[in-house]
């Protein structure tokens, strides 16, 4: 599959949420799509699922797809499993090859409990797994995950991962965008990084489950795209030390504006990198959290390859 | 393309938005045939309950094309886009709304052949009239032709005053109803010219092959705009 300056936008007098994206979505590839809010994540991997058609250029040989939206109200008149059985149909899976599909990841999500509930009366989780399993049931060549594991419990979680890591192994793309840093670390074959202006560059390899080129900056504004921009260009960077972090502390670490990158060793410990501007910050919220302590704050060496947006292997 | 079909017609069912366009036509038919005394000869009063039963398809399919435009969630509209496409679900969202326009017209004409005294003089009872209303094919078949015109003119009018080409609410209902009287109004649509010209000449030879080509344009001109949209911008937020 490929897109061949490929830009995107809402409207003709609307700015271009993505512009110039000329990429491969080869087969066997696990992608992350990163960047700050607002930068666009979600409407490229809109235009690569095919949910919309893009406004200038040109998208081929897309497969068969499967998508999962970053909210899934559940605002259909069905239960659970009566819409993946119609969404079954519609992905080509005919009579009982469908239902047997259908009851297979309703179990591989731990979701066959609620499959009679009307999708109304699910809760925020359950409704995900839904849409994660209508992704899924056609075994599609490409599955586009726009933060598919929100909201989601510790089983869904894993069997995400597991589809996730099937879906490749049976040499389909798969794309996804999460706020976790440590989602699917270093499984990645390419990350895809927008900057604020729409366009992507793309690095090889994974990103070593560090928050480099995650979403530094939170509200999408153009001002903290801009602060972003500035962290890149040297105005320099805080070593934070941390201990007694737990697992979940350090995602959300990952996603605080002003963290360049962090990463965690045993027993709790962290090593973040900080820009100097928002560490204050930083430190301030950390102090706020129970049993976690400050071990140490120092100077970061100058490093131009951490702060500075990745942009080995970009293309044109 | 049948999967799309099934799933959309069951959205419809299933979300008993089908009940308000039923209640409406029912008691539009209902007033004109409980109101007015038919004068002259029978075919004329069948005909003219044909024409009525067509002309009010018009805002109740305008209406009955809203409610499915607006039935589904976008979340659960993308995953539907993505398995498929963004043209084929608009176009199976149309097309199961004209379904069921083309039901309750179906209902329509039954109820004016079957319940329409003055065609079988008052006394024969249902299956008189129906014998009745076969005695004149030219009046059954012209009522028939204005039903399909009066379909296709509005779905057309739903197709252009909702989502995805008008998306706010109130300014969509409002154009859908202001569009919906006009159609029925204005000799420049179809379904209005094929009206007037029905009761200004007592002949039962209407709608023209000029209406009902009319009427086939500003479908297909409708629908075009409104797929061409859907794909291109989500019927909610546009956001990143």
């Amino acid at each position: 599959m490929r897109l061949e300056s490929v830009g995107k936008r809402y409207g003709v007098r609307q700015p271009w949420v993505v512009r110039d994206v000329s990429l491969d979505v080869a087969a066997g590839r696990l992608i992350r799509v990163e960047g700050p809010n607002g930068s666009g994540k979600s409407t490229l991997l809109r235009v690569v699922a095919g949910v919309t058609v893009a406004s200038r250029g040109r998208v081929s040989g897309r497969p068969h797809t499967g998508y999962v939206p970053e909210r899934f109200p559940g605002g259909l008149p069905f239960s659970g499993r009566e819409y993946l059985l119609h969404m079954a149909r519609v992905h080509g899976l005919r009579g009982d090859a469908g239902r047997q599909r259908v009851d297979e990841w309703l179990e591989r999500l731990g979701a066959a409990g609620y499959a009679a509930a009307p999708l109304r009366a699910l809760s925020k989780g359950m409704c995900q797994k839904i849409a994660i399993a209508q992704a899924l049931l056609p075994q599609p060549r490409l599955l586009v995950l726009d933060e598919a594991w929100t909201g989601l419990d510790v089983i869904a979680r894993g069997a995400l991962d597991d589809a996730v890591a099937e879906r490749v192994a049976a040499g389909g793309a798969v794309l996804f965008v999460d706020h976790d840093p440590g989602r699917l670390a270093g499984r990645e074959a390419e990350r895809w990084r927008l900057g604020g202006d729409g366009r992507v560059a793309v690095a090889t390899g994974p990103g070593g489950g560090t928050a480099e080129g995650g979403d530094a900056a939170e509200g999408g504004g153009a001002a903290e795209r801009g602060a972003v921009r500035q962290q890149g260009t040297g105005e320099g960077a805080v070593m934070i030390e941390l201990a007694g972090v737990e697992p979940a502390g350090l995602a959300r670490l990952g996603e605080m504006p002003g963290v360049l990158s962090s990463s965690g060793a045993a027993a709790g410990r962290v090593l973040l990198r900080v820009a100097t501007r928002q560490s204050d910050a930083v430190l301030r919220r950390v102090l706020t959290w129970d049993g976690v302590h400050v071990a140490g704050v120092g100077r970061a060496e100058a490093d131009a390859n951490a702060d500075a947006p990745a942009n080995p292997g970009s293309r044109p | 393309m049948i999967a799309l079909l099934r799933y959309e017609t069951a959205i419809l069912l299933r979300s008993h938005r089908w009940v308000f366009p039923l209640i409406a036509y029912g008691a539009l038919i209902l007033t004109e045939a409980a109101g007015g005394t038919p004068v002259g000869p029978p075919w004329l009063s069948l005909a003219d309950g044909l024409d009525w039963s067509a002309a009010m398809l018009i805002p109740v399919l305008a209406f009955l094309t809203r409610s499915m435009l607006t039935a589904e969630p976008d979340a659960s509209r993308a995953c539907v886009c993505a398995a498929t496409s963004p043209v084929r679900t608009q176009l199976a969202t149309l097309l199961v709304a004209l379904g069921g326009g083309v039901l309750l017209g179906l209902v329509g004409a039954c109820f004016e052949v079957l319940l329409n005294p003055s065609v079988s003089g008052h006394s024969d009872g249902l299956l008189g009239n129906v014998g009745a209303a076969i005695e004149h094919p030219v009046t059954l078949a012209a009522g028939l032709a204005m039903t399909g015109v009066c379909l296709l003119v509005g779905s057309a009018v739903g197709a252009l005053c909702n989502p995805p080409l008008l998306r706010r609410p109130a300014t969509a209902m409002l154009a859908t109803l202001a569009a919906a009287v006009f159609a029925l109004a204005s000799d420049v649509s179809p379904a209005g010219a094929a009206l007037r010209h029905a009761s200004d000449a007592f002949s039962p030879h209407r709608p023209g092959g000029v209406q009902v080509l009319g009427a086939a344009v500003l479908l297909a001109v409708t629908w075009t705009a409104s797929v061409l949209v859907a794909a291109r911008r989500e019927n909610g937020s546009a956001s990143a």
